[in-house]
């Protein structure tokens, strides 16, 4: 996945710079980047995008005119892909945006633009004690017939939300609830933009959730975190208002097994994401 | 031994990635990588896991500098994996080293034939990890004054220095234990930190290499010498290299050089080439055969210590060669026992810490 996008200008100074997940320390990577710059000075790459491996990360840059652009990816990326993804990015900011850029003006709808480009994947993951109805949330999103028997998660699941969302592709990650997969759950919601945090809505289980939040929030500080109050078909259920008050988490009623709780789930996940990056752009 | 295996990565978007098995007909389901993902997670990570799942023995393999990703063996019915561990963890290290530096380049059926191998970390490496971590660096120069210190007074005066709240100390700590230079006990209720060994990081005159190289490579003494003369011991006004010098200035050169020494170590394949070449100059495929890493990924680590001054290209003869030899040096840090009778005499310390301190030093150093 593309992890930054920095576009520099002539100076090495930075024009344009975006976070989508974490990679190497920003300050060392603006000064290597400043570095790359100067040195390309040097060097024609005749509008070809090329690319080195520092430490985990793979770097591509591209120069046109007084521009560089840097995409930090994986090294396990497509490298095909990341051009073609930087090819789009260099032809939109050459024909709409280069002149405000070199007259020092803000790069209005700019940031959009590269969202479409450089988002590929959101990650959304579904969290909860066992038997609390994950797995029955992720088939309920992807529209999925549910199974007749309760088959207990191992490990993660992972599966992608069979529409888009914002030009991006939802994954989901199912996380098992057992006890003793919870060494898992803080490594496994690594980078999640969105995480669920599903319950049964009895008092017992909604109390033990509390913890799952601090987890959440202590892990991935920056993810948008949201509550579903599970099984309110069942008269035990306390109402998703109660539910969250107690993980003081915006919480939403759900019944997994009711298909027509589809939609709004899947607008809740999306109104998540877009908060989410609302809440980033703000920062 | 094994003639099946793969290497999977998580990748926190996209999940588990198988990115090499072979055979090429391997099947895998999501269950078996999650079951031997989550056995690495419950204990120490650099070690071969032994699991059945699915009717299949895997051994596994993870290390700690590459989270995420694991090596795994499919073991064969008669394979006895406490006698073939060794060689496991070994090739699993080689393989975890190679997809980091080329991963289009490695062949999982070629690794298993040739067994490719490679060894642990070993002690100047774990001395280099202490200072490619500044806090680590920072903690050793308070020991050098203290000797002994509880840890909690090592983490307020480390806050002091760094002038932040956000320091943990485990991780500055850690690389001084794991090097064995730090021991850490609970002595009464206080936990204390005791510095058991010294390193010296600098540059040695490669005097192996430039004696085999007075056997093998005759034609080569009169560049070679000029190339140590310029670096050790350059025609004045020109100071040469002089790790002894007492620096107070952290943008010293020789503290600057220090951290280059260290990422060079710390790096295993880099390791590899330059302790080929400390026995005397070699042919680029030479170092490659040895260490069985292709000549693409040697070639870098050669480029990267050439710009270093760690080693020199006689390009006519094809031949690379060591000009200075890069050493984490450890010693007995006799220097702490005048500090810690004084200590004791101001009652900074109390006698329980001094003995146990002195039985320390006895155990890590008597022969």
């Amino acid at each position: 996945m593309i992890r930054s996008v920095y576009i520099l200008g002539q100076e090495g100074d930075v024009l344009y710079s975006k976070e989508y997940a974490k990679s190497e320390s920003k300050a060392s990577l603006v000064e290597f980047l400043v570095n790359l710059v100067q040195f390309l000075k040097s060097m024609d790459l005749e509008g070809k995008t090329e690319f080195m491996n520092v430490s985990i990360s793979r770097i591509f840059f591209a120069q046109r005119e007084l521009f560089t652009f840097v995409f930090i990816a994986d090294k396990a990326d497509d490298a095909v892909q990341i051009e073609d993804k930087m090819t789009q990015l260099v032809e939109t900011f050459m024909k709409d945006f280069a002149n405000l850029a070199t007259a020092k003006q803000p790069l209005d709808g700019f940031d959009s633009k590269v969202d479409e480009i450089a988002v590929t994947m959101v990650k959304v993951a579904i969290l909860g004690f066992a038997g609390v109805g994950k797995t029955t949330t992720l088939h309920l999103l992807r529209g999925e017939t549910l199974p007749l028997v309760h088959d207990p998660t191992i490990g993660v699941s992972i599966k992608r939300l069979p529409e888009e969302v914002q030009n991006a592709n939802i994954v989901l990650w199912d996380l098992a609830g057992q006890s003793r997969f919870s060494i898992l759950w803080a490594k496994m919601i690594a980078n999640a933009q969105v995480v669920v945090i599903v319950t049964d809505s009895t008092l017992e289980n909604v109390l033990r959730s509390k913890k799952l939040v601090t987890l959440v929030k202590d892990e991935v500080p920056e993810a948008k975190v949201i509550g579903i109050a599970n099984k309110q078909d069942l008269p035990t259920a306390l109402t998703p208002e109660r539910v969250g008050q107690i993980l003081s988490i915006p919480t939403y009623e759900l019944v997994a097994i009711d298909i027509s709780y589809r939609d709004r789930l899947i607008q809740i996940i999306r109104k998540s994401i877009l908060e989410g990056k609302a809440e980033i752009k703000a920062a | 031994m094994p003639e099946a295996a793969f290497i999977v990565q998580l990748d926190d978007f996209q999940g588990f990635i198988v990115k090499k098995r072979h055979p090429s007909s391997l099947a895998l389901t999501e269950t078996m990588l999650n079951l031997v993902f989550f056995e690495h997670q419950q204990g120490e990570e650099e070690a071969i896991r032994d699991s059945d799942i699915e009717g299949m023995r895997i051994a596994s393999f993870a290390m700690e500098v590459f989270p995420g990703w694991t090596v795994c063996f499919v073991l064969n019915e008669d394979d006895v994996l406490e006698e073939i561990s060794e060689e496991l963890t070994g090739m699993g290290r080689f393989m975890l080293e190679l997809m980091n530096a080329d991963p289009e380049s490695l062949e999982i059926e070629e690794i298993l034939a040739k067994k490719s191998s490679m060894p642990a970390v070993d002690d100047e490496q774990k001395a280099a990890a202490i200072f490619m971590t500044p806090s680590s660096a920072l903690l050793l120069e308070r020991l050098h004054t203290e000797g002994v210190e509880s840890t909690a007074k090592l983490s307020m005066w480390l806050k002091n220095q760094i002038q932040s709240e956000n320091v943990d100390l485990l991780e500055a700590i850690t690389p001084l234990m794991d090097s064995g230079l730090v021991t850490v006990e609970i002595i009464g209720k206080l936990e204390t930190a005791f510095l058991m060994k010294d390193v010296f990081p600098h540059r040695a005159p490669p005097v192996k290499s430039f004696k085999a190289t007075s056997v093998a490579h005759p034609n080569l003494m009169p560049r070679y010498e000029e190339y140590l003369k310029s670096f050790f011991s350059p025609d004045p006004p020109t100071r040469g290299y002089n790790p002894t010098l007492p620096v107070t200035d952290p943008n010293s050169p020789i503290l600057e050089d220090r951290e280059k020494i260290a990422r060079i170590l710390s790096n295993s394949i880099y390791y590899a080439v330059l302790d080929c070449l400390r026995n005397g100059p070699l042919r680029l495929g030479q170092i490659a055969s040895q260490i069985s890493f292709p000549d693409g990924v040697v070639q870098g680590a050669l480029w990267a210590m050439e710009a270093e001054r760690i080693v020199a290209n006689f390009e006519e003869e094809g031949v690379w060669a060591l000009i200075t030899n890069p050493k984490m040096e450890i010693f007995m840090p006799e220097f702490i026992l005048p500090i810690i009778a004084s200590k004791l005499e101001e009652k900074k310390v109390g006698s329980d810490t001094a003995r146990r301190y002195l039985e320390l030093l006895v155990q890590t150093w008597s022969e």
